[in-house]
């Protein structure tokens, strides 16, 4: 096998890692969206308990989430497909991390702006999310972005519940070809090729969203 | 050479870019020993920049700037030693947050001196005396008013017993109330004879201590006058204009 | 069947006296990780042809996953002839992965020490490495504690990917348990509450460094 051919069989994988990642986000973005919000606008009891649920899914080493939820999910009865489970696990993972972002976002905007449309006679839900949100969802949206580059490269370890991802077909081809070196530097690329250009774009987003405030320098 | 031996800066012929940006055009000025100049002028002017080039800070392009003798970007080791009979105050203090007043006079006595710590320790707390704050020597800059982080930021400066001192809008990040506390240390040293160059608006304290008023605008020296005739009737027409908006605050 | 919390129990010491060898690996490979870190941001940093390839490499690493970067170790390495135990491996990946992040943690903890700083550290006549010494490291430190003490939670979470290369880690004791038990749900459960209880003990004790760090150095 030709090294081009070694990188072509590896990217048969590339269907699953994406759908692996494009199915994590279903997860991802409501989690992030409805605990971040929660966690900020809730107090006492309820937010301890938003933030339990936040940190389980955050704080928790997600390979060993993945592996509890493939093996324990079936032990107690329900039965999901390795692909479900897996967007599950990965997306609410990154959701946790995308939740931070979001309540950190709305935490940093002036209290005047809440203000002001309270002033204006806007309802509270009003203001969230005709002033807050906008304004926090614009300032978060590179760390976002870094939170998607994450998920992708987490979608590696669906190799481990027999998903036939990147990784897994590099795994595969290891077994009939003894090329190491070429085999892992394909993945690697392949990985990168995926990642890089994702980390451009949110690199160009970051510039774009700092600009207005930058800082000048007097002389 | 036309330097005389009690002229401290020397500048002739100045210019400066910030890339297509002509910050300082054909600036002259000398400063004689024991003298005090004020450099005023709108923002954006070149004040700064004419200042923080007498010590090294900014390099420049064009001309010729003899600090104490040495003409300054030629050589690196020169260069170095004649910054060393600077002192220099900024606008934003610019003390280090993480070591206590007394560290922040001992740390270039030490290093740079190499003076022991008792004898750094000493040095420092006669200039924190002088600037009458030696009660927060064992503080930390972010304890302090903005008025007693400058006077540390100037006892810190005195402690290489510069032969010049260099102020670049010393007043202008405090509130109104603290001002007065800095600018007594400032008339108290040009009391003692210190040689100065001070970037201020703060007219008062030019028509008390100066001898030498310098206007500057759009990178030019427009204006230059003993203190006496800058505030009287005579003076460049747009120096007038400044003085005017700026004495009506 | 369900959960057995009796065998669940029994598994905990187990388990548990893996706890060391976990903390250890996250130990070493976090300082290899600082080290690494710091240096390509020093060759960053000076700039010049070297600078934009290490530049590179950094992005190139944070565009692939840890997984990747442990099999192409583990497999590439011995090609060479390069025999290392898969603990060192494992330290190995772990170190050269987070160096990556560990740049732009060194980055940003220096970029935001204000300009006047070095400015008056020049106005006093201090020579670069004294200024670097006195006054920019221990600033830089300062604004590094809190992130890298967040680097360390994540690259404790990374160490259970260890398990497939076979480190006995607490994932890999769990596994060995499960292997001989046919009961995987119990161990992996015990194994994931142990690095959830590690990750928010030693994260709750970053965010009270950080409120410390915050209070020394409020104007």
């Amino acid at each position: 096998m030709s090294l081009f051919d070694i990188w072509l069989g590896i990217l048969q994988g590339l269907g699953t890692t994406a759908a692996v990642t494009a199915y994590g986000l279903v997860f991802a973005v409501p989690f992030a969206l409805v605990f971040g919000i929660a966690q900020y606008l809730t107090q006492g009891v309820a937010r301890l308990l938003v933030t339990g649920v936040i940190e389980f899914w955050r704080s928790s080493a997600v390979i060993i989430l993945l592996f509890i939820f493939y093996y324990a999910l079936p032990v107690v009865g329900i039965t999901l497909s390795a692909m479900t489970v897996s967007a599950m696990v990965l997306g609410l993972n990154a959701g946790g991390y995308a939740s931070q972002a979001v309540r950190a976002g709305l935490q940093a905007l002036p209290p005047g702006q809440r203000e002001a449309g309270a002033a204006l006679g806007l309802s509270r839900p009003a203001i969230l999310l005709l002033i807050e949100l906008p304004q926090a969802l614009v300032a978060m949206s590179p760390t976002f972005v870094n939170t998607l580059i994450q998920l992708v490269k987490a979608t590696a370890l669906v190799s481990l519940v027999t998903l036939t991802d990147m990784t897994f077909r590099a795994k595969e081809i290891a077994q009939v070809e003894y090329n190491p070196v070429a085999i892992y530097t394909a993945l690697l690329l392949a990985f990168f090729v995926v990642c890089y250009p994702i980390a451009l774009a949110g690199r160009w987003l970051e510039a774009r969203v700092a600009a207005p405030g930058s800082r000048s320098r007097g002389i | 050479m036309s330097a005389q031996s009690d002229t401290i800066v020397d500048i002739q012929g100045l210019n400066k870019w910030f890339g297509a940006l002509h910050v300082l055009k054909d600036v002259d000025l000398t400063v004689a020993c024991g003298s005090r100049v004020v450099v005023c002028g709108p923002s954006g002017s070149g004040k700064s920049t004419l200042i923080r080039c007498i010590n090294g800070l900014e390099s420049y392009q064009q001309g010729a700037l003899r600090l104490a003798g040495t003409t300054l970007g030629l050589n690196a080791r020169e260069t170095a030693s004649a910054r060393r009979q600077t002192g220099m105050v900024f606008q934003s203090f610019n003390l280090f947050p993480h070591l206590t007043v007394l560290s922040n006079c001992t740390l270039a006595l030490r290093r740079v001196a190499g003076r022991s710590r008792g004898e750094a320790q000493d040095i420092a707390m006669a200039h924190l005396e002088k600037v009458r704050i030696p009660e927060k020597a064992m503080s930390y800059p972010g304890q302090l008013s903005g008025g007693q982080q400058q006077r540390v930021a100037i006892a810190r400066a005195l402690c290489l017993n510069p032969r010049i001192m260099l102020f670049d809008e010393p007043t202008s990040a405090l509130d109104p109330e603290m001002i007065k506390e800095v600018l007594d240390v400032m008339v108290a040293l040009a009391r003692d004879g210190m040689t100065m160059v001070c970037v201020t608006h703060e007219m008062g304290f030019a028509r008390e201590v100066a001898d030498q008023v310098v206007f500057m605008d759009g990178g030019c020296i427009l204006d230059r006058a003993p203190a006496r005739d800058f505030f009287g009737s005579a003076g460049h027409p747009r120096s007038r204009l400044f003085l005017d908006t700026i004495l009506k605050h | 069947m369900g959960f057995d919390l009796a065998f669940a129990l029994s598994s905990v010491p187990t388990i548990l006296g893996a706890v060391g060898t976990t903390l250890c690996v996250a130990l070493v490979s976090c300082i290899g990780a600082a080290a690494i870190g710091f240096f390509f941001e020093m060759v960053r940093r000076a700039g010049g042809i070297a600078g934009l390839t290490v530049g590179f490499v950094i992005d190139f690493i944070r565009s692939t996953p840890v997984l990747a970067w442990l099999y192409f170790l583990y497999f590439v390495l011995p090609f060479y002839g390069i025999r290392l135990g898969s603990m060192t491996v494992g330290v190995m990946g772990l170190s050269l992965y987070y160096s990556g992040y560990l740049a732009e943690v060194f980055k940003a903890g220096i970029d935001a020490i204000p300009k006047g700083q070095s400015e008056a550290a020049r106005a006093l006549s201090l020579s670069r490495r004294d200024a670097v010494i006195h006054v920019i490291a221990p600033q830089m430190l300062r604004n590094i504690a809190a992130p890298l003490g967040n680097y360390f939670v994540s690259i404790l979470k990374a160490t259970p990917y260890l398990a497939v290369l076979a480190v006995p880690e607490m994932l890999g004791r769990a596994f060995d348990i499960a292997s001989e038990t046919y009961r995987y749900t119990e161990p992996l459960v015990v194994a994931g509450l142990i690095f959830l209880a590690l990750a928010l003990v030693i994260s709750h004790g970053v965010k009270r460094l950080e409120r410390r760090l915050l209070a020394v150095g409020a104007r």
